[in-house]
């Protein structure tokens, strides 16, 4: 069964050229462009297919209203092509948050030098969004209510807090690592955690380097946290979440309770930037036991032998179910490794995280 | 390259990009009258946009370079942050001027030049420096009233209470200020909380060159460097595409376009009038031409006719296939062939006399001419192709001659031959530029003679029947036919007692003699002298006419008439002797009989009195039938007169019979007759025989003086 792909770009020599590209691969079908919009919204309710590549930038109507009307009539997986710079972080997480179930950067010499290769990403990609079915993602904020959110933030209803579990308050560390369809799951859960949440937070989000500040900004002015891109040197406090910085990989120094964020280069080898195994493991040498480590959606394996280690030395390691991951490759490592403690559904992971700290 | 392209990606580049740029030149000068206009920011900016992609593609650098900091710019323009004047305007168009250059260079396959630096800073400097708001000392007047609302609701939220406003609030003020405008504007005004303080910011009023750099470095991450280096990429120069090639496929490009839902706001109504039947063309009223001026916005159009933009802008379930031009000129050729065979039946039918057979004939014809007219829909064009250019034609000429004019555009969704498309554009170009630099007047010169500082010339474009009338019309200062007799006395074209026998139409058309400038002095616009009568050399060979007519200190009208296409030539079928003959319909006036009328021989020249005007008279047997069983043949024939003309000049023709109205496909001569004077082709009439076709000014040029 392949899959089949809309593509969709008002450019006609960028579709012709990812068609080009898609039609080598016998696992996947183009079976229709639009130049628009609203051209897509219509293919899609005609051709049914199994994934759509999206630009953001077209006339009539832009990428991000039609994700967020196909989603609407008709939910399809959606791959943005997005432009890797400041500005087009932020329509690219309008687009995730819209729906859109990942993004590849429209300038493909940002995936790979090599033609076959970013062919190969592009398939690769195409097919495993196409694999992970119309998930609505069950992310709570259908506006971008950054606002009204600040301003009633105290008036959220008090997450339930009856059932400590028997490891209550043992926690030094939250440790949060996900991948495709993260960007919607972090908000999800960093957006319910309170104000005066009290363990220092490392946040692992494979994506590039010109994203991770938006990325930060974005969600700190959505949450009760603080929330920032990590630099070199910064340290690990309560209530403030530090997000690893693409293109590069975090490690967590120190000892006690002085843990300092320590930013290197990427390694060649090292396929993820930032890498979850890569902090996990460092994570492992300071604080190897009181930490709670929760891998969630996204592509790959990478987290499963960083929280292995971490299981080793004593740490506990949760892990999103199946159905409510975008794609379940990672959580789903976690699990099958039999290191994961819990397995929970998106809605229940900031609960139980408010409830077991 | 890294990734290596092959010869038909680029193609398809240039193909995509060439379109992009022509819609951008049109936008460009559009958006100078209407810089508020957010659907046409929006489409320049995607247009620079898109040609950003396909050259990153293509590892375009200095392509890259340009588009990347003009699309920059035109997005900070969108959020409305700034505005557009004529200064950035200038800019803008220098860059087009350059990726048009860039363009022209990677056609013909040499290496991009990247634009110099300071232009590219220009660029960068309007996304930041001419909008303070953006700089660290923005008056504090910037602060939305809500965000001090929300910061005061809001004192638990930490933040520095010093002065000094950290790297990231100051990318969080950068961001809440440049960001698009949308719902969490207000939310994150209140991130920037010292907001007044920024005015303590060591940067201040006096932001150095190089913060400015690290400003938008941080601003726009992959930014590159602000010199493009011209990367000289070989393979960019293994194109080597002939610029017949790039017009069809511009072509194909347009008809694209056409097909598409509405890409912009340039597109709009003109897709929705169907292109007016050719076959049934004399039968229908002409088109009246919708005055849409050059400057009208997309919502002015819009509101203008609702319905047919709202059939544009919904999505038609059309695919859309390119076709190599060449293949619709051989699709046009078999329809040609069909058409003679029509013709072939239509003759056998009368013969037979049999009424079913009549009857398949009959549909025949119907079949064929509707094929013909899909066929001839295929390779039709707006003539928007043509006129686009124009608004900054006018405008640079305008600019460089200090004059003020307003240029206004009609019947621009007209469609004609895509030959006759790209035939055109020459000449009408050069009739633009001289009515700008000869016929309108200084301002104020102008405004002394009582006109309105502004000149005006009005382009427009309408079917008329089987034809197409385009006209030029200024209100200049018009011609003066005694300087132009004393003209053509003093360059030696005719002498003085001639030339005062000219009337004044006669004396308007001396211009288009070869070597005629009224221009004392030879400007870089026009008055080479070489103009004209090579602007009415072209036009005679796409089988058109031109006019002039002209009043002086009022303006000038140029009336150029052009048949729909070039494949198929309405013809009267003529008998010359035995022979037949077709004159191509647009030269022929009207036909009398010989017989009515006296002849005179005036000066050696037959001549004939036609409602009191004197007409020469020729014998089309003297000059085309040689044979003496040919002239016997037709000394028993009724002698009818088919009256043409040359210019403005009327010729009468004598003929043996008019055999009546006949379309013809042009066949050109062999090798053998090729270059003969007089003839334009030949091609195969409804008896099945070979009719020659007349070339009126080439006959004339042939047999007389």
């Amino acid at each position: 069964m392949t899959v089949k792909v809309l593509v969709v770009d008002d450019s006609g020599f960028f579709r012709r050229r990812v068609i080009e590209m898609l039609s080598g691969d016998s696992r996947l079908e183009v079976v229709g462009q639009s130049a628009d919009g609203r051209e897509a919204i219509r293919k899609t309710q005609e051709l049914k297919p199994d994934v759509i590549t999206m630009d953001i930038e077209m006339p009539v109507m832009d990428g991000i209203t039609a994700v967020r009307r196909i989603m609407a009539i008709q939910p399809t997986p959606i791959l943005m092509f997005s432009s890797l710079t400041h500005e087009g972080a932020q329509s690219t997480f309008e687009a995730l948050e819209a729906g859109a179930v990942d993004y590849l950067p429209k300038n493909f010499h940002e995936l790979s030098n090599k033609r076959d290769e970013v062919t190969r990403l592009l398939c690769s990609r195409v097919w495993s969004v196409g694999q992970a079915g119309a998930k609505r993602p069950p992310s709570v904020s259908t506006a971008s209510p950054a606002p009204a959110r600040r301003a009633t933030g105290s008036t959220i209803p008090a997450l339930n807090r009856t059932t400590p579990s028997a490891s209550k308050g043992s926690f030094k560390l939250l440790a949060i690592g996900s991948s495709t369809g993260g960007p919607v799951a972090l908000q999800e859960v960093l957006t319910k955690l309170p104000g005066d949440f009290p363990l220092p937070i490392v946040l692992v989000q494979h994506m590039p380097g010109s994203f991770t500040q938006a990325f930060a900004k974005r969600l700190d002015q959505m949450s009760k946290i603080e929330i920032r891109e990590a630099q070199d040197g910064d340290q690990l406090k309560p209530g403030l979440a530090l997000l690893a910085p693409g293109g590069k990989q975090m490690l967590i120094e120190g000892r006690g309770d002085t843990l300092r964020i320590r930013i290197t280069e990427s390694e060649p080898g090292q396929n993820y930037k930032p890498c979850v195994d890569v902090t996990f493991s460092s994570i492992a040498k300071v604080m190897p036991s009181k930490t709670l480590a929760v891998i969630m959606t996204g592509m790959g394996a990478d987290g499963r032998e960083g929280s292995r280690v971490l299981k080793q030395g004593g740490s506990t390691i949760w892990a999103q179910d199946e159905a409510t991951s975008v794609i379940y490759g990672m959580p789903m490592a976690v699990a099958e490794a039999g290191i994961a403690e819990k397995i929970l559904p998106l809605p229940d992971i900031a609960t139980q995280i408010v409830n077991n700290v | 390259m890294a990734i290596e392209a092959d010869d038909e990606i680029l193609q398809d580049f240039l193909v995509e990009a060439g379109e992009i740029l022509e819609q951008l030149n049109e936008q460009l000068v559009e958006l100078e009258q209407n810089p508020q206009d957010l659907d046409l920011l929006n489409a320049v900016f995607r247009g620079f946009h898109t040609i950003k992609g396909g050259a990153g593609f293509l590892t375009l650098d200095p392509m890259v370079a340009v588009c990347h900091r003009a699309e920059d710019v035109f997005n900070v323009l969108r959020t409305g942050d700034i505005t557009l004047d004529a200064s950035m305007m200038d800019s803008f168009l220098a860059v087009l001027d350059i990726l048009n250059d860039q363009f022209a260079r990677i056609t013909d396959g040499e290496d991009p030049v990247a634009a110099d630096d300071a232009l590219l800073l220009a660029l960068e400097k309007m996304t930041t420096g001419s909008s303070d708001e953006e700089v660290p000392s923005a008056p504090v007047e910037e602060v939305k009233p809500e965000a001090v609302v929300e910061q005061v609701a809001e004192p638990a939220r930490e933040t520095d209470p010093q002065g000094d406003i950290t790297d990231d609030e100051f990318e969080a003020l950068l961001d809440t200020l440049q960001g698009s405008g949308d719902a969490p504007k207000t939310g994150s005004s209140a991130d920037v909380k010292p907001e007044p303080a920024g005015n303590d910011s060591p940067g201040g009023d006096a932001i150095s060159d190089e913060e400015f750099e690290d400003l938008l470095d941080q601003l726009h991450g992959d930014g590159g460097g602000p010199t493009a280096k011209s990367t000289a990429e070989d393979k960019v120069a293994s194109t080597d595409a002939g610029s017949d090639e790039i017009n069809d496929d511009e072509f194909e490009a347009m008809l694209d376009q056409m097909h598409g839902a509405g890409k912009g706001p340039t597109v709009t109504a003109g897709d929705s009038t169907t292109p007016t039947d050719v076959d049934k063309g004399s039968a229908e009223t002409p088109k009246a031409p919708e005055p849409a001026k050059k400057v009208v916005s997309a919502d002015d159009a819009k509101s203008a006719k609702p319905a047919a933009t709202k059939q544009v802008a919904k999505p038609t379930a059309e695919a859309t296939v390119r076709v190599d031009t060449r293949r619709l000129d051989d699709i046009m050729n078999m329809v040609g062939e069909l058409v003679l065979v029509r013709n072939r039946l239509h003759t056998l039918k009368e013969a037979m006399n049999d009424e079913e057979v009549s009857k398949a004939v009959s549909n025949l014809d119907i079949v064929t001419s509707d094929l013909q007219s899909a066929v001839m829909k295929t390779r039709m064009q707006p003539i928007k192709k043509v006129f686009g250019r124009f608004p900054r034609v006018v405008r640079d000429l305008a600019r460089s001659l200090k004059k003020e004019i307003n240029l206004e555009m009609v019947g621009e969704e007209t469609d004609l031959d895509k030959n006759l498309v790209e035939a055109l554009a020459d000449p009408l170009v050069h009739l633009v530029r001289n009515s700008v630099d000869h016929g309108i007047e200084m301002p104020d010169e102008r405004q002394a003679l009582g006109k309105p500082r502004a000149g005006s010339v009005v382009l427009s474009a309408a079917q008329e029947g089987d034809h197409i009338l385009l006209t030029i019309l200024d209100d200049g200062a018009g011609m003066d036919p005694d300087v132009l007799r004393e003209k053509a006395v003093e360059k030696g074209l005719m002498d003085t007692e001639s030339a005062a026998r000219l009337d004044d139409k006669e004396c308007y058309d001396l211009i288009f003699h070869p070597g005629f400038s009224t221009k004392a002095e030879i400007s870089d616009v026009s008055g080479r002298g070489v103009g004209m009568d090579v602007v009415k050399t072209r036009i005679s060979q796409l089988n058109g006419s031109i006019e002039i007519d002209s009043q002086k200190g009022k303006g000038t009208t140029l009336s150029i008439k052009l048949p729909l296409t070039l494949a198929i030539l309405p013809t009267l079928m003529v008998k010359v002797g035995a022979r037949n003959f077709a004159l191509p319909l647009t030269s022929v006036n009207e036909i009398f009989h010989l017989e009515s009328f006296t002849t005179n021989v005036v000066d050696g020249q037959l001549t004939v009195m036609v409602r009191d005007k004197a007409m020469p008279l020729f014998y089309l047997t003297k000059w085309l039938v040689t044979s003496m069983d040919d002239k016997e043949a037709s000394e028993d024939v009724e002698e009818q007169v088919v009256v043409t003309h040359l210019g403005n000049q009327r010729i009468g023709f004598v003929v043996s019979q008019v055999v009546g109205q006949e379309e013809v496909v042009i066949k050109p001569l062999g090798h053998l007759l090729h270059g003969l004077d007089g003839f334009a082709g030949a091609t195969i009439t409804g008896d099945g025989r070979i009719a020659l076709i007349l070339d009126v000014p080439s006959l004339m040029r042939a047999h007389v003086r």
